[in-house]
């Protein structure tokens, strides 16, 4: 299925905005604002809710015009673009946002078409499905990490660095019991949240500079 | 509003197709999808985290009810969202260098595409296609796809040395340490900031 | 193609002189009639890239524009403005982008460079100092005469001299000036490794709009240019860099970290650079020098990555590699046609022979001159994401051991195998082995641009 690359989802979503001639500003107008503030690190809404390796929100105004000869035409409702790129199965996925951050979910989705609302979780589901659209192909980089095995990959590369430049040419007893007492270090260390810019040095490497 | 979060900047891009060339374009990917050599050449590009190609036929845009009133089109769309490490110049110069012949076989069924090379024209034209992001989230701000490919390569290489470690004597441990350093060495670049975009 | 008209394109650009020693001076335009005037006079100085038949002349006379100076001759302003726009702002202005941040930012350059004022850059190469002077003194008549420009000040340069000769050695010890790509039409001869490289594996000219303006580039189409095409064919764009080195803190680096290290001082500084002091690229001689590679056209240059992906014999962020990959990121080296760029300068200051006592304060380092058809797509490229960055080579933030804006922070890790002579080593808490004192970005023009100029010929379109 051209949606899934290994365990990692390609999410994609049109969801029809309201055109409501009354609304000032405008519904599109509206989602665009509360996306402008919307914090993209870690209080984003996709960190706070487990799964999202990356995730976008776009307001696709209308189709654009590549000039003539092509014809002209225009879109009759302006669409809210979900992509996310994501861990696992979709039901799970969709589920956990709801569960997690349904206010900005309400924040954003409320401005289009049938949304209905967060609380309901299989409402929601069943909303963002009939929204969804099949990717036609679909690449992915890593296709078999989850958000938090990346994390702490990432976390561990760092300290491995660190550990290797500050204990060159120990002997190797020493060597052993401080590479022991390093892996153990890092295994008890809390998984760095996701949307930060990494971890301050929280991890003690040990050796000759510390 | 940014295209940029982090290391990462968001593509979404979007052009029309006769309908009857949607067809030839199903046909390709299908290929694509089955054919490994041909990811290759974007998986060995390495600076694409993921990428995604949606064809949305005229007549299957999402439609509720609910007063919305259903679409009347002539063209199908081609939908393009990227995610890549790198500036939008750095992106398109290096596709238009070496996936020439790959793109001009997914975007020659669109109107108006000038073909992928040379490279003027072919960012003319995805500039014109491009539509702004509104709201870009990455877990791993600080990090490219190189990165986490390296960052996976130590945690493998490290897991299974500290699994062998402590039934080793420190001459075999020593040994065995050697080894995850040259395993691990081309692998241990630090993240962080991303360069200013220009 | 075709043939390139050597008597329409300035000499600096078409090759490099080889003359020991020069002054750059800096020129301020007062007046825009008379700075014309400077330069008609100019005209028949200015050394174009005709072959030297009677042999190398005794000096040689360049000139290049900043955009001031180009406004200061009162060029119009659509012209002006359809100048790349990383021209139009100048190097100071693109600093954080190149990352001239911290020890190398603007406000801590040498004062001729913290304002505006710098117009032209006129360039004497000679021979020797006496034909140095004779032909700056004939200059600093020709301003004064005419009045057309005040010289703010003139830049000393000299190749570094051992046993009373001219040498390629720059201050740290490393022979240099490897590097240059062959262009279509331009070199006489082309030499293996120095152009880009051909899927069977031989190597051949970049496109000739790589360096000059007015040619097909390697995407075949011409680079972006100003307007009129006349104004701009036959010339290209200059930037020039004054890079101190600070050769104790090099020194001591060096030292501390040689006696971790197995392999020994001199493969130690071999993999900082990708090439032995001499000039052996450790490519080709990972254990030792080698001065019949070094020394020989058809080796020195002649060598690819591809057998080495995991830096053992050369490390993944050594100098050499990152700036000149090669064949390093895949593709045929087709990612990196582009980015290329053509070096001219030598170094300034006095040398210290290794054993002679040296500091950094002393004012030593290398005048780093590129040229390129474009700024901001090859040396702002290379700067930015080979010196300063290391994504590309799978490096995350690493920067250039040599060349970057470490601040005593970051690592160059010297990738190596399991032998006792070629371990793997990290150097970490790296400091700032150069800083950046300033420069700019010039335009070099054509003779017939040069004639356009001092005639106040552009039309603007």
């Amino acid at each position: 299925m051209p949606n899934k690359n290994g365990t990692v989802y390609g999410l994609t979503i049109l969801s029809p905005i309201i055109d409501d001639e009354q609304a000032t500003p405008s519904h599109d107008l509206q989602i665009r604002k509360y996306l402008a503030t919307l914090p993209t690190g870690e209080q984003s809404p996709f960190a706070l809710a487990p799964g999202t390796h990356l995730a976008r929100l776009v307001v696709m105004d209308d189709v654009i015009y590549v000039g003539m000869p092509a014809c002209e035409e225009h879109l009759k409702s302006k669409y809210l673009v979900f992509e996310s790129n994501c861990d696992g199965e979709l039901d799970n996925y969709l589920a956990g946002l709801a569960a997690s951050v349904p206010e900005h979910l309400d924040a954003i989705w409320s401005h289009c078409v049938g949304y209905p609302g967060a609380a309901n979780q299989q409402a929601f589901i069943d909303y963002m499905k009939a929204c969804q659209l099949e990717t036609t192909f679909y690449f992915a980089a890593v296709n078999d990490k989850s958000v938090p095995e990346t994390l702490r990959a990432l976390q561990t590369q760092h300290a491995v660095a660190d550990f290797i430049a500050d204990h060159q040419g120990m002997e190797p007893a020493r060597l052993q019991t401080e590479f022991a007492r390093f892996v153990a270090e890092l295994k008890s260390a809390p998984v760095p949240r996701p949307g930060s810019m990494g971890q301050p040095r929280s991890i003690k490497t040990g050796g000759r500079n510390e | 509003m940014s295209n940029i979060n982090g290391k990462i900047y968001a593509l979404n891009a979007i052009t029309p197709m006769k309908p009857w060339k949607t067809l030839v374009l199903r046909g390709f990917f299908f290929l694509l999808g089955h054919i490994k050599p041909l990811q290759q050449d974007l998986i060995n590009l390495s600076f694409i985290e993921f990428a995604r190609w949606v064809v949305l036929p005229r007549r299957q845009f999402p439609f509720l009810g609910n007063g919305q009133v259903k679409e009347e089109l002539q063209y199908d769309y081609l939908l393009f969202f990227s995610n890549f490490n790198g500036t939008w110049n750095q992106y398109i110069d290096a596709f238009s260098a070496v996936l020439s012949k790959g793109l001009n076989l997914v975007w020659r069924w669109s109107e108006k595409f000038p073909g992928a090379v040379p490279v003027t024209p072919f960012k003319e034209y995805i500039a014109r296609v491009q539509f702004d992001t509104d709201y870009y989230y990455t877990a791993y701000p600080h990090a490219a796809a190189n990165d986490l490919k390296s960052a996976h390569i130590v945690q493998a290489s490290l897991d299974s040395l500290s699994q062998r470690a402590q039934a080793c004597t420190p001459e075999q441990f020593a040994d065995a340490y050697l080894r995850f350093v040259l395993e691990v060495q081309a692998h241990l670049g630090e993240t962080g900031e991303a360069p200013i975009v220009f | 193609m075709s043939k390139l008209n050597e008597t329409d394109i300035q000499g600096f650009v078409l090759r490099g002189y080889n003359l020991p020693v020069a002054r750059y001076f800096f020129l301020h335009f007062e007046d825009a009639a008379r700075a014309r005037m400077l330069i008609g006079r100019l005209l028949h100085h200015v050394t174009t890239g005709q072959l030297w038949d009677g042999g190398k002349p005794e000096s040689t006379v360049n000139i290049a524009f900043t955009q001031q100076g180009l406004a200061a001759l009162e060029l119009p302003d659509a012209t002006l403005l359809s100048f790349p726009v990383e021209f139009q702002q100048g190097m100071k202005k693109r600093a954080g982008i190149l990352g001239d941040t911290g020890l190398n930012s603007p406000e801590r350059w040498d004062e001729l460079w913290r304002d505006d004022r710098v117009h032209a850059w006129l360039g004497i190469n000679a021979q020797s100092p006496a034909a140095l002077d004779h032909r700056c003194a004939a200059m600093v008549e020709l301003l004064e005469e005419t009045g057309g420009a005040v010289a703010l000040a003139a830049q000393e340069a000299a190749a570094v001299v051992i046993d009373g000769k001219p040498t390629t050695r720059e201050h740290f010890g490393f022979t240099d000036g490897f590097g240059n790509p062959d262009y279509l039409g331009v070199g006489r001869s082309s030499q293996p490794g120095q152009g880009k490289l051909l899927p069977n594996g031989s190597w051949a000219p970049l496109a000739t709009g790589e360096l000059l303006l007015g040619y097909a580039d390697e995407a075949g189409e011409l680079p972006v240019a100003p307007m009129p095409h006349i104004l701009a064919s036959n010339g290209t764009f200059m930037v020039y860099r004054k890079l101190h080195q600070n050769l104790a803190t090099f020194r001591a680096y060096l030292d501390e970290h040689a006696a971790l290290y197995g392999g020994g001082k001199e493969k130690l500084a071999a993999k900082f650079i990708g090439r032995w002091r001499d000039g052996t690229p450790l490519e080709l001689s990972p254990d030792n020098p080698d001065s019949s590679i070094a020394q020989d056209p058809n080796r020195s240059t002649n060598f690819t990555y591809g057998a080495d992906p995991e830096g053992m014999r050369c490390p993944i962020g050594a100098h050499v590699r990152r700036v000149h990959p090669r064949d390093a990121f895949g593709f045929n080296g087709k990612l990196i046609d582009r980015r290329r760029i053509t070096r001219r300068g030598l170094p300034y200051g006095p040398f210290a022979a290794e054993g002679e006592p040296a500091s950094d304060t002393e004012e030593r380092g290398v005048i780093f001159m590129a040229l390129n058809a474009s700024i901001s797509r090859q040396f702002e490229f290379v700067q930015q994401q080979w010196i300063e960055y290391g994504n590309d080579p799978h490096l995350g933030n690493d920067k250039d051991m040599l060349m970057g804006n470490h601040g005593g922070r970051g690592k160059f890790v010297v990738q190596g195998d399991a032998s006792a002579a070629n371990p793997p080593f990290i150097c970490s808490k790296l400091p700032n082995f150069v800083e950046l004192r300033g420069g700019d970005y010039f335009f070099l023009p054509s003779i017939t641009a040069l004639g356009m100029l001092a005639m106040g010929l552009v039309d603007p379109r």
